[in-house]
């Protein structure tokens, strides 16, 4: 009986260790646990990437849900995912864009807002426009206070003005339906 | 030939390094060597969550470039070490930092060593001490003919 359980020790420590790495090999190294998930959404103040005179702080959010879309127009995996986005919108969703350039660099380069309004209407006009309106975040504070990595990221935010979602990489029919849909579905039922 | 290549490759590791060193000083000038020293330390603790197992000195993805900028702003608002990790910890997680937070889910990787060390010792000692029964005589015998008849 002894002699068993000493065999049987070692092997179900390596077992445990096998199990342990094998779930390793399909875990996504990018995505990590947002820490402002619950949270309410950051304080701002922050342009109209159209209309630089009007500016939006985070009070927009309250009383509707919303999909909050972190893009730019030299981001490619962007324009993949804008139809799909507009498909949402045709189907009633709440879309608000996240817009930062890459080329106004608070160290580097100064490219003019016409420039970016420009390159924004082009693409839109290319690829239809899922976004009820656009925020400009001019030196990408906002997204460094919701740690965002990179673009395309998306945020489901609810009534309350809240982050419920925090999601890193493109929008497609398989991350909605296994990521957002229950939980979209049931915020915009309250 | 040797000492030649040793020679020139010592002298591209050290011109990497000065120019880094040049580049960093440049472009974001802190009033005293403490907090020049505190910034090139923090930017090398601090890993860039977009790109894989890299920190944000040694990275040019923009979030990089970003969060430098941050650290350099937060550094001349007068943060110290801990606040400024607090902060980016706020926004992207322990990710953010090379040195993981000890809690129940990590203590493993500090205690794990520790307790394999311990059983090592343990199985070590307990085969130590089942000596194997000692040969008798005839057994010898036997070895040492078989070892003569080798001879």
């Amino acid at each position: 009986m002894k002699k068993v359980a000493l065999y049987l020790i070692p092997l179900a420590v390596f077992l445990s260790l096998i199990i342990f790495l094998y779930q390793g090999l399909f875990s996504d190294p990018r995505s990590h646990r947002s820490s402002l998930l619950e949270e309410p959404v950051p304080e701002f103040v922050l342009p109209d990437l159209m209309n630089i005179e009007q500016t939006y702080t985070r009070d927009v959010f309250l009383g509707e849900v919303t999909l909050l879309n972190v893009w730019g127009v030299w981001c490619i995996t962007c324009a993949i995912e804008l139809p799909y986005l507009k498909q949402l919108q045709d189907e009633g969703k709440h879309i608000v864009g996240l817009y930062y350039d890459q080329d106004i660099d608070p160290d580097f380069g100064i490219k003019t807002v016409e420039r970016v309004q420009q390159e924004v209407t082009d693409k839109l006009n290319q690829l239809g426009n899922p976004y009820d309106y656009n925020i400009f975040d001019v030196k990408r504070d906002l997204s460094l206070d919701l740690g965002v990595t990179g673009a395309p990221e998306t945020f489901l935010i609810d009534q309350q003005g809240k982050i419920r979602l925090h999601h890193i990489g493109d929008l497609n029919p398989r991350v909605w339906n296994n990521k957002f849909a229950v939980l979209y579905d049931e915020l915009a039922a309250q | 030939m040797n000492r030649l290549m040793g020679a020139v490759l010592l002298f591209i590791m050290l011109a990497c390094f000065s120019s880094v060193a040049v580049a960093t000083e440049d472009k974001f000038h802190l009033d005293s060597p403490e907090k020049s020293a505190l910034f090139l330390e923090l930017t090398n603790e601090l890993r860039c969550p977009k790109c894989q197992n890299q920190n944000i000195a040694d990275s040019d993805a923009m979030i990089a470039v970003d969060l430098r900028r941050k650290v350099y702003e937060l550094l001349q608002k007068d943060y110290d070490r801990g606040q400024v990790i607090d902060y980016m910890k706020q926004r992207y997680g322990d990710f953010v930092h090379y040195q993981p937070p000890v809690n129940p889910m990590t203590i493993w990787l500090w205690l794990l060593p520790v307790l394999f060390i311990f059983v090592a010792l343990v199985g070590v000692i307990i085969t130590r001490k089942r000596q194997p029964t000692p040969m008798n005589n005839e057994q010898l015998a036997k070895a040492q003919a078989i070892l003569e008849h080798d001879e």
